[in-house]
């Protein structure tokens, strides 16, 4: 901009004095300008390194006091387990084997009604008395297994036939958790995994086995089911419940197993960084197995370095510095 | 000439009444005058915001700048169309032609927009103008400070929002308020996905659900008896219980209400922007913008007086805070300037007693000073330039100058007063005086106004900000060479009268003796000059030599002078500016912030902090989550400890800092970012723009073009814009996976973007106040990639897909933001030139890039950067200053009639020169524009000098005293003109030397250039013109001729 003015004077002390050679000379004179202009206008000073010499730069230190300031967290190298697994949604059902319905033997009008539902009843006790219409003599009717009565389909003075459930007895102490499979995670899923059930925090956590997988996929809703026994001793786990369950698909200890949160992208590989005498360095490593809170190490972090868990994030931007700081201009 | 002096002394009154009537124009101009820190270096600019929620860079660019830049292309007066699209955000910068005006070039982008509105589809958003206003229209910040701390920042937000903003908006001149930081109030209806399941309902028929119970509609009206009854009927949802209680479907019989699926509450709004203070809380802030052409001091006045007002209303406990006013900006710079102002006249007033030796002629010199200010007044709003430091800047410099026509005159008047036969009326005598220096008045005047023309073809920010100088220091020689011609002679015969001796001893007129008996300064002065002056004329090569050291002194100092953009005006409010990594998140740069926060109130001058990141409102700022403003709350002056001015203190702050990991840090002030920002210039000396299409091509050929560039000798800080790093949660819908279960690409992102995003399903009205109801998945649900694949969509026949089996979700890389420049993408490559000149980089640069980089058809470079517009500039002073150098020439020439003579005077240039360099070199300054424009100033300065003194050795000279006599007396007789114009300008200068107030670095290189540049081009004028004047006399033969 001075340039402009420069050459108004410029151009008087030429055209007067023919001052030429000086004037010239003082125009070209570039460097002592630009250095000038450099130290005049900070932040210049900051974009003004060039990109090469990465090697020797790829280090950053920090402070014992500012790695506190800044929430950066060390942790070392070590084994550890790893559990991975699928979610599923699915429902609680009644175990089909512990379930009976209960039909009059003849058809006849009911006399009397012994229990209700929600009751407990034990195998033969008599459930209702009912008047046959053959033979105008009671009889009872009696539960077939231990359980609870969950229907009941008769009142006294019905007339009832002989194809009618009166009554369905379920025994509830296990009931079964069907899960549905979606495409995608079935290979994961084995019989004998196991399987932590959960329906909403108000309900305790029950674990159980995988015990059957169907065959076939259903056709309408594209998905396998996948059963889980579990015991129902409170009968809090009714059946009609919405239950999401966690399978366990693998258990793995791993030489080094490190969080999520120690994993960094940098120059298109992904980092941990490790804490050498000279600084924080990143490490390229290659990854394993994962979950959603931690991941296996394959490659390049040993058993025993010191690296940075939490906070790789400010590293990172440390070493990145020079190149964002120049693309601020919009 | 004569005809005007005698018409001017023959209707005295009607002069005086004229002289009044001008004074009282420039006394009521003055009053209307818009009082501004500075110039206003702002572009002619309309910007188009459209902010559209939750999209990418690319979707923006695609659906939204796109059309808005296609519909303004070919508009009157179009200078260029520059567009960044950002995350969730568009902006468009339509920049006119410097002058255009604002409001035509408002009125012709809104006529467009309505095309680009139809082009945009339905729900990216609407795009419009931002505020009418400019860089300097932020002319108030504000927090609220919770004393009680029981209010949350969603309330506090609210209260801006409804209350603050809609109060402040009302005070004339304000034109916008925009607020950030807080949570701008929503209902969040936070859906959690495992009861959809359960109930098996969509997210999608809860948005429409909600949208369906909640609405108010009219029904005409009923007629009864004779009344009309009005029909309404009302069902707006008023509270979080009506919206819980929204029944999403029933079965048999059994309602199944929005609470079973949902968490309804309130929540904030998603955000880009956050305000912090101390490093301890986040806080609600405002600010206040400014109608462009308004008066900001008088503004700033009226919103205080509206704050104080507003925080009676507020709840209790509730305290609107300003951190950040233009005001005392306005006022600071104001002050300096004025006190230049009144010290400069104290001076120049002195100067006139010490040399007049009397009170009356002094007088009428001092006279001239408020009537040019004046007069300059009535030019200025005219030309509608508002009173700041530049424009008054102009008027402290021109103080000495404007003085210099009357002095020459009331001087003429005096002499001759003395020399006058007793028995000649007064009246006669003044007239004969003015008569004789008129025409040199006239055009010494004008060629100081001459001089400054070049400034007038300055452009961009160096023309606006040094334009006003050059009008009102034009216009104040105007006037004061109006006051020398017409009011002069008035007021010289009014008051002046001839020495007492005089009238007492008759018949003793024209003594020399007598006359210089009369002022003791002059006559030691000339004790002192007449043997010098003396010394020269006899050896003439010996004033030669004098002149030649002189010069080739400056010629030596001349390069070692190093040169600089014009000084950053300091503004006296530090903003420490953060830039942090591109990919960061506002949390996280919200606590990096604090942490540098935290680090700066442990210095003891350092009060408060008030940091703005990211952006609030659309209107203002346009910044990214990456970046930070640090307002940075200092004690008064006078408390502090550790530094003792702005720059010292800027260092303690920069050392107490310290180097904060993954994150750039430098200094700005307010006014200084914004209009950077809106200017959006390139600050190296070369800017190589590559335009294309595909941004991984350009990204690529650009790192291309910086490795071939910095092998071009002479490159450095070679650099590449960023244009990606911003990593993306990118979801790729499986065409093949969606058709097997017969489901449409929209299905599945109406889905991904209720789910992840939230859509807004309707309002809920407080009275006015309206706030969107935000449905929403629970963040358990959508917050990492894991949950997201997880997520359902619903296929027709009542099953449900997680969303990994019908797309793919990948994390990429995208871009930062896409900028475009008419209508094209392009990346900027910067570099600065070292150690060669720039014509010959360029040409080599572009040969290299010919050669080693192959651009795919449709890809384009093109240079520019500073070296443009310096090459522009520099050709159009080619032709301006030749142009005003001839212009000169010719008034001197007509003004002499002499060549020779004409030459004489131009020798001056070269040696105010000298004087201006040596002092700035001494000084340690540096060659800057405000410099330059000293220079200019000086050139008229000196020519004036030259031609005062050349007049009357002309003079002398017809009156047939020999050459060596007439140069001797008449250098004697002039000293005290030359003097009293030199000091007068130059005692003028000195308190904008010395000022360390607001402001003070711009002026100061264009007092210390002048000033020195006087002190040797006095020299010249008093001992090498006499000496050498022998060889550049007038021919006696041709004047006699022609008379």
């Amino acid at each position: 901009m001075n340039e402009k003015l420069k050459i108004v004077f410029f151009n008087m002390l030429v055209i007067l004095l023919l001052f030429s050679a000086v004037s010239i000379q003082g125009c070209s004179d570039q460097s002592g300008d630009n250095e000038k202009t450099r130290v005049g206008n900070p932040g210049h000073e900051e974009e003004g390194h060039d990109e090469n010499g990465h090697e020797e730069d790829e280090v950053v230190q920090l402070s014992p006091d500012e790695l506190k300031e800044f929430g950066i967290e060390l942790a070392t190298a070590g084994p550890g387990q790893l559990k991975v697994h699928v979610d599923l949604t699915g429902e609680i059902v009644i175990d089909p084997d512990r379930l009976a319905h209960i039909i009059p033997r003849f058809p006849g009008i009911v006399k009397e009604v012994r229990k209700k539902i929600g009751d407990k009843v034990k195998k033969d006790e008599v459930l209702a008395i009912i008047e046959s219409n053959e033979s105008l003599v009671p009889y009872e009717v009696k539960s077939l297994a231990d359980g609870t009565v969950i229907e009941m389909h008769l009142s006294l003075g019905e007339v009832i036939n002989d194809a009618t459930h009166a009554f369905v007895v379920a025994d509830l102490s296990h009931v079964w958790a069907n899960l549905n499979i979606y495409q995608k995670d079935l290979q994961y899923i084995r019989v004998g995994q196991e399987a932590v059930i959960t329906a909403g925090p108000e309900m305790p956590r029950a674990v159980g086995r995988i015990s059957y997988i169907s065959p076939v996929v259903e056709e309408d809703t594209r998905t396998a089911l996948a059963r889980v026994v579990i015991s129902n001793p409170d009968g809090r786990w009714r059946p009609g419940l919405f239950v999401r369950a966690e399978v366990v698909k693998e258990r793995a200890n791993v030489d080094v197993l490190v969080p999520k949160t120690a994993l960094e992208t940098f120059e298109n590989q992904t980092v941990v960084f490790v804490q050498t005498p000279e600084g924080f360095r990143p490490q390229p490593v290659v990854i394993g197995r994962r979950n959603a809170e931690k991941v296996e190490i394959i490659a390049g972090l040993r058993k025993g370095q010191e690296y940075v868990a939490k906070g790789g994030f400010t590293i990172r931007s440390e070493l990145q510095k020079k190149a964002f700081g120049g693309g601020h201009g919009h | 000439m004569q005809k005007i002096i005698k018409f001017v002394l023959t209707n005295k009154l009607l002069m005086l009444v004229l002289g009044l009537l001008t004074l009282a124009g420039g006394w009521f101009s003055y009053r209307q005058l818009p009082i501004d820190a500075f110039p206003d270096v702002s572009p002619s600019l309309v910007q188009v915001f459209t902010e559209t929620e939750g999209l990418a860079p690319e979707e923006i660019e695609k659906y939204v700048t796109f059309p808005v830049e296609v519909a303004m292309n070919g508009l009157p007066q179009l200078e260029k169309i520059r567009s960044i699209s950002n995350f969730g955000l568009s902006v468009v910068n339509i920049y006119f032609e410097d002058g255009t005006d604002i409001y035509f070039a408002r009125q012709l982008v809104n006529e467009r927009l309505q095309e680009a509105r139809e082009q945009i589809p339905e729900g990216f958003g609407d795009p419009r103008m931002g505020p009418i206003s400019t860089g300097m229209g932020l002319v108030l910040f504000y927090y609220l400070d919770d004393t009680t701390g029981q209010y949350s920042l969603t309330e506090l937000r609210t209260i801006q929002d409804w209350l603050i903003k809609y109060q402040l908006q009302t005070v004339p001149g304000v034109t916008e308020v925009l607020g950030i930081g807080g949570w701008e109030k929503q209902y969040h209806v936070v859906i959690n996905p495992d009861a959809l399941l359960r109930y098996n309902v969509t997210i999608n028929e809860v948005i429409d659900r909600i949208k369906a119970n909640n609405l108010n509609v009219g029904a005409q009206f009923i007629e009864k008896n004779s009344e009309e009854f009005i029909v309404r009927s009302v069902g707006l949802a008023k509270n979080i219980e009506d919206i819980e209680s929204i029944i999403i479907k029933a079965e048999d019989g059994i309602p199944i209400f929005l609470k079973e699926l949902a968490d309804v509450k309130i929540g904030g709004a998603v955000r880009r922007g956050v305000q912090t203070r101390n490093g301890i809380e986040e806080v609600v802030a405002g600010m206040v913008i400014k109608l462009y052409g308004s008066n900001s001091s008088t503004v700033i006045s009226s919103v205080e007086k509206k704050l104080d007002e507003i925080n009676k209303m507020l709840p209790p406990g509730i305290k609107i805070v300003p951190y950040y006013q233009q005001k005392s900006l306005v006022e600071a710079s104001v002050q300096t300037v004025t006190d230049a102002l009144m010290q400069g006249i104290f001076l120049v007033a002195l100067i006139l007693l010490i040399f007049m030796g009397s009170f009356r002629p002094s007088l009428v010199v001092a006279i001239s000073i408020p009537f040019s200010i004046l007069f300059a007044m009535i030019g200025m709003r005219y030309f509608g330039i508002s009173v700041n430091l530049m424009s008054f800047g102009g008027l402290a410099i021109a103080i000495g100058m404007m003085v210099d026509g009357t002095i020459v005159m009331v001087e003429n008047v005096d002499r001759l007063l003395r020399k006058s036969k007793p028995g000649e009326p007064r009246i006669h005598i003044v007239a004969r005086a003015c008569i004789e220096v008129a025409r040199p008045i006239l055009f010494a005047i004008f060629i100081i106004i001459v001089v400054f023309l070049p400034l007038f073809t300055l452009q961009g920010v160096e023309g606006k900000t040094f334009k006003p100088l050059a009008f009102t220091v034009s216009l104040a020689m105007l006037g004061s060479l109006i006051f020398a011609i017409f009011l002069a002679p008035v007021f010289a015969d009014l008051l002046m009268r001839r020495p007492k001796s005089k009238r007492l001893k008759s018949g003793n007129a024209g003594n020399e003796n007598a006359e210089s008996k009369e002022n003791i300064v002059i006559r030691l002065l000339q004790k002192v000059y007449v043997p010098v002056v003396t010394f020269f004329v006899k050896r003439r090569y010996m004033a030669v030599a004098l002149a030649v050291v002189l010069i080739l002194i400056g010629a030596l100092v001349f390069p070692r002078l190093g040169s600089e953009f014009t000084p950053t005006l300091q503004e006296g409010t530090i903003v420490l500016r953060l830039t942090m990594a591109p990919s960061i998140s506002l949390n996280e740069s919200t606590r990096i912030t604090q942490i540098v926060e935290r680090r700066l109130m442990k210095i003891p001058e350092v009060t408060g902090t008030v940091t703005r990141i990211g952006r609030g409102e659309v209107g203002a700022h346009t910044d990214p989550i990456n970046s930070g403003e640090m307002y940075i709350l200092l004690k008064p002056r006078e408390e502090w400890r550790t530094a003792r001015t702005q720059q010292d203190l800027e260092k303690v702050i920069r050392d107490a800092v310290g180097n904060i990991p993954g994150v750039l840090e430098n200094f700005t002030q307010p006014i200084q970012m914004t209009v950077d920002e809106l200017l959006e210039g390139v600050r190296a000396e070369l800017a190589i723009k590559l335009f294309g299409d595909d941004l991984d091509v350009l990204k690529e050929k650009a790192d291309e073009i910086v490795k071939v560039i910095n092998q071009v000798p002479g490159a450095a800080d070679v650099q590449a814009d960023q244009i990606s790093g911003t990593p993306q949660l990118l979801i790729k819908v499986d065409r093949h996976a969606i058709a097997r279960y017969g489901l449409n690409v929209e299905d599945v992102q109406h889905v991904v973007r209720a789910a992840i995003g939230g859509e807004t399903a309707g309002q809920i009205f407080e009275g006015v106040r309206r706030f969107d109801i935000l449905v929403r998945y629970d963040p358990e649900f959508r917050s990492n990639i894991e949950a997201v694949r997880e997520i359902l969509v619903s296929v027709p026949g009542g099953i449900k897909v997680p969303l990994s089996q019908l797309a793919s979700i990948e994390e990429v890389v995208g871009p930062r933001q896409i900028t475009r420049e008419n209508s094209q993408r392009f990346i900027t490559i910067q570099s600065n030139v070292v150690d060669r000149d720039i014509g010959s980089f360029v040409a080599d640069g572009q040969k290299a890039i010919a050669e080693n980089v192959a651009l795919p058809p449709g890809y384009l470079v093109t240079w520019g950067g500073q070296f443009r517009l310096q090459q522009e500039a520099n050709k159009r002073l080619m032709v301006v200053v030749p142009i005003t150098l001839l212009i000169i020439f010719l008034l001197l020439f007509s003004s002499f009639n002499s060549l020779k003579n004409t030459l004489l005077i131009l020798l001056n240039i070269p040696l105010a020169l000298v004087g201006g360099v040596v002092a700035l070199w001494i000084s340690g300054q540096n060659l800057s524009v405000p410099s330059s424009v000293g220079f200019i100033a000086l050139f008229g300065i000196a020519l004036e000098n030259g031609m005062v003194l050349v007049t009357y050795l002309n003079q002398l000279l017809k009156d047939g005293v020999p050459m060596d006599e007439t140069s001797v007396k008449g250098a004697t007789l002039r000293l005290r003109p030359v003097l009293m114009t030199a000091l007068t300008t130059a005692l003028g200068l000195i308190p904008l030397l010395f000022s360390t107030g607001t402001g003070s670095e711009v002026q100061r290189p264009l007092a210390t250039v002048v000033i020195g540049g006087l002190v040797t081009s006095t020299i010249l004028t008093l001992l090498v013109i006499p000496a050498i004047y022998k060889w550049f006399a007038i021919d006696l033969r041709v004047e006699r001729r022609l008379d």
